[in-house]
């Protein structure tokens, strides 16, 4: 038996050209004819545009264009889509006001894009940028969930600034359970916003070509082929087949790369409008106006326990803050992302989540690092914790008392476990912390004049956000497969073209690793492609911790196929029956007999 | 206004007519196409942009290129070996796996670069004091901070 790749510790794939400043990122491409991009912002949360005045900033040395709102409403651009329908309690879908590319009256957060500038230079598109001359009429803002509902409308179509209120759960069963509680753990939670800063600031390059009236669009994205169906089919209204998304190497996206924004479909524009490359980068404190924030939630949450320490209910109140936008995925993440987690580990029979998403005078909130789920852990966990000190109970105990033992487990928040050992992690846990070490060492600091704690968090992630049959049932306006394609040449190494995308997760190392194990190769004579839709048939992108779940297992189909295929092969030349032949590690073999290495079945 | 600018970068001299106010980054970034050198924050918080001014590392986002006239500098697409073989320290980020998305690390490499000439056997606490201007979104440092520490005791242990 060879020892598997799969899992082993090899050096990474990647390295070498970041270690040697070799990497191209999106501000690293430089095309003929460049010219650069500014974007002038809003400085108010919250104010109706009386006039814009461009003029001077037409006049100013290397300016080529500069656009409004206006000129993108008279192109007919249309607004950044939603991809993800919530619909309410009352079976009505959630409020998608417009979303537009540059505003159109009216700015809604401080950091909205007015207009834009094209230059000969970065400098001088910033330069004009700072003559274009906005009238505003200030209003009055909002930026706290809490007030949203009492606050006046960002939207019309949404006069209580309210997106939806949403719910999962067995109301009427969870009221009775906390009705007979002997004891009830509540707490409320503030989840604050965070801005993702990839360290890589979002970057853009467009350009058109007039030969074959076709547009490329190089750009910072964790999913170019969602960006082009997205920029193609609900904004620009281009043929998708006429548009090639690249997005090389990309610094970081922790989600805020996933969205189709505002600046892209700008550049795309422009570049279209004025036959010429036009490239943005966001500065820093652009990044922190413009990237979809993360999280904000407002909680309040109930956990109903038995007097012996049975969970019998829990009730959550969550305020989701979405900004004042519905960036591409918003909807989802503090609903289908967020209650869909709330059982844990646990056996709790009943949970009832309603979540209010509101709108706010705030750069809009998308999905961030775990999106949804970590928010829900830190629920679950935290109300875990502080009921077993209120009761008096080991934190451990509590928690062992109410593991899921029996699998499949149906949790009464949708989703179905198939299997787990949560005792065996618990305990794992608490040998690596020396638990039973801990009351020693916290005497050691108290006499040192430091205090020392101890917490417990018992964590499930769902992972992969597939198979697209559920996700299309909860309202997902899209499939959630990936694509893979084992490209096998003559002389029998493989180019894997994968449609998940990597952006510091090292995928050109750990699909190396599968495919190399699978079909007996060195890691070296495995490359992988990813990023570019004119080399990938199609992909889903790189969010959720799907790469390995399910882009992994596309590519693991695609090696099933090459496999079968050799297998004919190696009949043939072993003058064989297909069906005697047996397939190891880049071995044909007919059972006990003549063997043939992989590479001479390739059809070279 | 344009001036003309000439210094050494990686042992070649250069020199070029650029506005004023362009930076040391966008002069190695936009006139000599060296990409490695990047730009994280504008503002000399992030180090993605450090490369070595006469030995020393420093952050090309924060002078104009005027003031590195006559000057030598060394980005990170001169520091492996002529014939492609990785630096030390570049080998031990590599080992260690101090890196992901690879954006922050010129920037890491070159400020360590720096640190280990004047510590060739650094304990973690220096080290970690030693990335103050330095920041990565995507390791938590602690891979990176194996990596110096190792990749400094190469370069000790190479002289």
């Amino acid at each position: 038996m060879t020892t598997s790749l799969i899992g082993a510790r090899v050096p990474r794939k990647e390295d070498y050209r970041f270690l040697t400043g070799a990497g191209q990122y999106t501000d690293d491409v430089a095309l003929a004819g460049q010219t650069y991009a500014a974007f002038v912002r809003s400085p108010h949360a919250h104010a109706n545009i009386r006039r814009v005045s461009t003029d001077k900033a037409k006049r100013a040395p290397g300016v080529i264009a500069v656009y409004t709102g206006a000129d993108l409403a008279a192109a007919k651009v249309g607004g950044l889509p939603c991809g993800w329908l919530i619909t309410d309690v009352k079976g009505q879908p959630m409020k998608e006001p417009p979303y537009p590319v540059l505003a159109q009256g009216k700015v809604r957060h401080v950091g909205e894009r007015v207009a834009v500038v094209v230059a000969q230079s970065a400098a001088q598109a910033r330069d004009a940028a700072e003559l274009v001359e906005v009238d505003y009429q200030p209003l009055p803002a909002v930026a706290s969930a809490a007030k949203a509902r009492s606050s006046g409308a960002i939207h019309e179509i949404a006069p209580d600034n309210v997106c939806y209120v949403w719910a999962l759960g067995d109301k009427n069963a969870v009221d009775a359970a906390f009705a007979k509680a002997a004891h009830v753990t509540k707490l409320d939670f503030v989840n604050n916003r965070l801005v993702p800063n990839a360290i890589e600031p979002r970057a853009v390059n467009a350009v058109y070509s007039r030969a074959d009236d076709s547009t490329t669009l190089y750009v910072a994205s964790q999913n170019p082929h969602v960006e082009r169906l997205l920029m193609t089919a609900f904004v620009l209204g281009l043929p998708e087949n006429k548009v090639r998304v690249v997005a090389p190497d990309v610094g970081g996206g922790f989600g805020s790369k996933i969205y189709l924004y505002a600046e892209d479909v700008a550049c795309t524009w422009a570049a279209r409008q004025l036959a010429r490359p036009v490239k943005w980068t966001a500065d820093r404190s652009e990044a922190f106006l413009s990237d979809a924030h993360g999280r904000d939630h407002l909680t309040v949450a109930e956990l109903a326990l038995d007097k012996d320490g049975k969970f019998l209910a829990m009730r959550v109140r969550t305020t989701a803050n979405l900004g004042a936008y519905l960036s591409t995925f918003a909807s989802c993440i503090p609903t289908i992302l967020y209650a869909t987690l709330l059982a844990g580990q646990y056996t709790t029979p009943v949970i009832y989540c309603e979540v209010t998403a509101v709108f706010t005078n705030t750069t809009p909130v998308d999905a961030y690092r775990g999106a949804g789920r970590p928010e829900a852990t830190y629920v679950v966990e935290r109300l875990v914790e502080t009921a077993a000190r209120e009761m008096k109970v080991e934190p451990a105990e509590l928690r062992r008392k109410n593991f899921i033992r029996q699998f499949p487990y149906q949790t009464p928040v949708a989703l179905c476990y198939d299997t787990g050992n949560y005792e065996a992690t618990l305990e794992a846990a608490m040998k690596i912390a020396d638990v039973a070490g801990f009351k020693d060492r916290r005497e050691q600091s108290l006499r040192r004049g430091k205090l020392r704690g101890l917490g417990y968090a018992c964590y499930i992630e769902a992972c992969g956000i597939a198979p697209s049959n559920v996700a299309g049932s909860l309202g997902a306006r899209a499939g959630l497969y990936e694509a893979g394609e084992v490209r096998v040449h003559p002389t029998g190494t493989v180019t894997v073209f994968t449609g998940s995308h990597a952006h510091g997760q090292g995928h050109e190392t750990t699909f190396a690793q599968v495919v190399a194990d699978r079909l007996g190769l060195g890691m070296e004579q495995v490359d992988i492609v990813h990023g570019d839709t004119s080399k990938i048939l199609f992909g889903m992108g790189t969010y959720g911790s799907r790469s390995i779940a399910v882009g992994g297992t596309a590519i693991v189909k695609a090696l099933d196929k090459v496999v079968a295929k050799g297998k004919k092969i190696a009949a043939h030349l072993l003058e064989a029956s297909e069906g005697d032949i047996e397939y190891d590690k880049g071995i044909f073999k007919v059972a006990g007999r003549t063997t043939i290495h992989w590479t001479s079945s390739s059809p070279g | 206004m344009s001036v003309r600018v000439s210094m050494k970068v990686n042992g070649k001299p250069v020199s070029a007519d650029i506005e004023e106010r362009t930076l040391l980054v966008s002069f190695i970034r936009e006139n000599l196409r060296l990409t490695g050198t990047h730009v994280g924050c504008d503002t000399a918080q992030c180090g993605a942009c450090t490369v070595h001014l006469n030995g020393k590392a420093i952050k090309s986002c924060s002078i104009v290129a005027m003031q590195a006239e006559g000057a030598d500098i060394l980005t990170i697409e001169a520091v492996a070996h002529p014939d492609g073989t990785l630096h030390p320290m570049q080998a031990a980020f590599k080992e260690n796996h101090g890196l992901q998305c690879g954006f922050c690390t010129p920037g890491m490499v070159m400020n360590a670069l720096d640190f280990a000439k004047s510590h060739p056997n650094p304990s973690e606490q220096e080290v970690r004091e030693s990335l103050e201007g330095n920041l990565c979104r995507c390791t938590g440092y602690h891979n990176i901070v194996k990596s110096i520490m190792a990749g400094a005791r190469a370069m000790a242990a190479a002289k």
